[in-house]
């Protein structure tokens, strides 16, 4: 069965591979790069998230897809839907801001107008919950702007949908590869 | 067993000839466009994303039905292969 | 084009470009609606009591409760590419520490057209806390009614249609009156 492709490979010789190869690698480097450099531009680690869970219904459902930014110099405002990763947390989440206190520390060594000295105190809640999320929050009293991976400024519905349905139903992922595979014992060449 | 394989395969590629394929590209690409600015329209006029969404999928639902089954209209100019040659007559040519 | 599967191929690619284009048109089309709907916030009264809260539950903190009453008529703000409203309360103060405070105490979602015609009484339906145990030196609250545009697809907006003037926080209530 593999006959016919050795005997293409052999005529197609080592150089052929090592374009495919080389063409590949460039594929995966662009995307790497776009990514990262939209994350630079956003000033945030992944500035293209999908809803996981649906504590902001019925504003966003699971899989739908968010943009989200950054921006160093803006401070965070009620109403505000924000992303937020508390440590040890395995999933980020994506809650509205109920409460912030900008707190302008006290501390010597700080000139109080520094943005080092200021600190934001934050908290959320999801449209969806009856409560805040200091239960959330897992010991922390309050969100800082270090946990915050970024503010929600557009909206895609549904687009994210496929990763999620990749995991809550394996069975899907299996009946993908199969059809992917008798498509190719099918197809001729 | 290779010729039920064969027909199998004929089947699900569907092939038709080139002639075909030019009406298909152009059948698909004006429906599209039409549909994304037709729906797009409509919808505007009547504020309702219900509209656009139901005209853009239903054009492309018919899109589909027409474009993908290899219907006889895409088949109407199959190639003509010239006659084969026996092998004497070839290597007098060559 | 000439098999069935490549086919499909084809024409899907080009329907995705296309769905795409549909997608981005319409949330461009939503910055063509610029309503800008004012509404009349009356705060009728304020009142602190002492009381436990949900985060400390062993400490004494001073709870402010507000009294509002609220007409505004939001329906411009609804158009084609609006999924719901958010609409919150928030009040704004500083606190003698020197601390700017945004509290939202009271938040609703309207999904529908014909219920973003507001005229209600309301109080708040969240804690009102200071960071510290009390109320007390911090400067007047200014209370404003915003709202979040959620479109379908598309950019989210914010915006704000009611406002009252700086209101000073009461004196602490010991008994329930």
């Amino acid at each position: 069965m593999f006959a016919d492709e050795l005997k293409t490979l052999r005529r197609l010789g080592v150089r052929h591979v090592l374009l495919q190869i080389l063409n590949f690698a460039s594929v995966l480097a662009t995307g790497l790069m776009m990514w990262k450099g939209l994350g630079l531009v956003c000033n945030t680690e992944s500035p293209i998230v999908v809803v996981l869970s649906g504590s902001m219904e019925p504003a966003f459902y699971r899989g739908d897809l968010l943009f989200l930014t950054n921006p160093a110099s803006e401070r965070y405002h009620t109403g505000d839907i924000t992303v937020y990763k508390i440590p040890g947390a395995d999933i980020p989440i994506v809650h509205r801001v109920l409460e912030t206190h900008d707190v302008v520390s006290k501390d010597k060594g700080y000139v109080s107008a520094s943005p080092l000295a200021q600190k934001q105190l934050i908290l959320t809640k999801g449209d969806n919950n009856p409560v805040d999320d200091i239960d959330l929050y897992q010991g922390l009293e309050w969100l800082e702007r270090k946990h915050i991976v970024g503010k929600v400024r557009g909206f895609l519905p549904y687009i994210g949908y496929v990763t999620i349905a990749m995991n809550d139903f394996p069975q899907l992922k299996y009946a993908l590869l199969g059809g992917l595979g008798l498509l190719a014992l099918v197809q001729r060449e | 067993m290779d010729a039920l394989q064969a027909k199998i395969q004929s089947i699900f590629e569907g092939k038709i000839d080139f002639e075909g394929q030019k009406k298909v590209e152009q059948i698909s690409r004006v429906t599209l466009v039409a549909a994304a600015v037709v729906s797009f329209i409509v919808g505007f006029a009547l504020q309702s994303l219900r509209a656009t969404f139901v005209i853009f999928i239903s054009a492309n639902i018919v899109l589909f039905l027409v474009v993908v089954p290899p219907w006889p209209m895409f088949n109407q100019h199959p190639v003509k292969f010239l006659p084969a040659k026996s092998p004497s007559n070839d290597k007098k040519s060559s | 084009m000439h098999t069935v599967y490549s086919r499909i191929n084809n024409v899907s690619a080009f329907l995705s470009s296309c769905l795409m284009a549909l997608l981005a048109a319409i949330a461009l089309s939503s910055l063509v609606f610029t309503a800008d709907p004012k509404g009349i916030l009356d705060v009728q009264s304020l009142n602190i009591y002492e009381g436990h809260t949900r985060r400390y539950h062993n400490r004494w903190q001073d709870v402010t409760f507000v009294n509002f009453n609220l007409t505004a008529d939001l329906t411009p703000l609804f158009n084609w590419n609006t999924k719901q409203l958010f609409l919150y309360l928030q009040a704004e103060y500083v606190d003698a520490k020197g601390v700017k405070n945004e509290v939202v105490i009271w938040d609703r979602i309207i999904h529908k057209k014909d219920k973003a015609n507001l005229s209600l009484n309301g109080r708040n339906k969240y804690v009102f806390r200071n960071l510290g145990k009390s109320f007390k030196g911090a400067s007047a609250a200014n209370y404003t009614l915003k709202y979040n545009v959620m479109p379908y697809v598309g950019l989210l907006t914010y915006g704000e249609a009611a406002r009252t003037g700086p209101l000073a926080f009461p004196e602490k209530r010991t008994e329930v009156a």
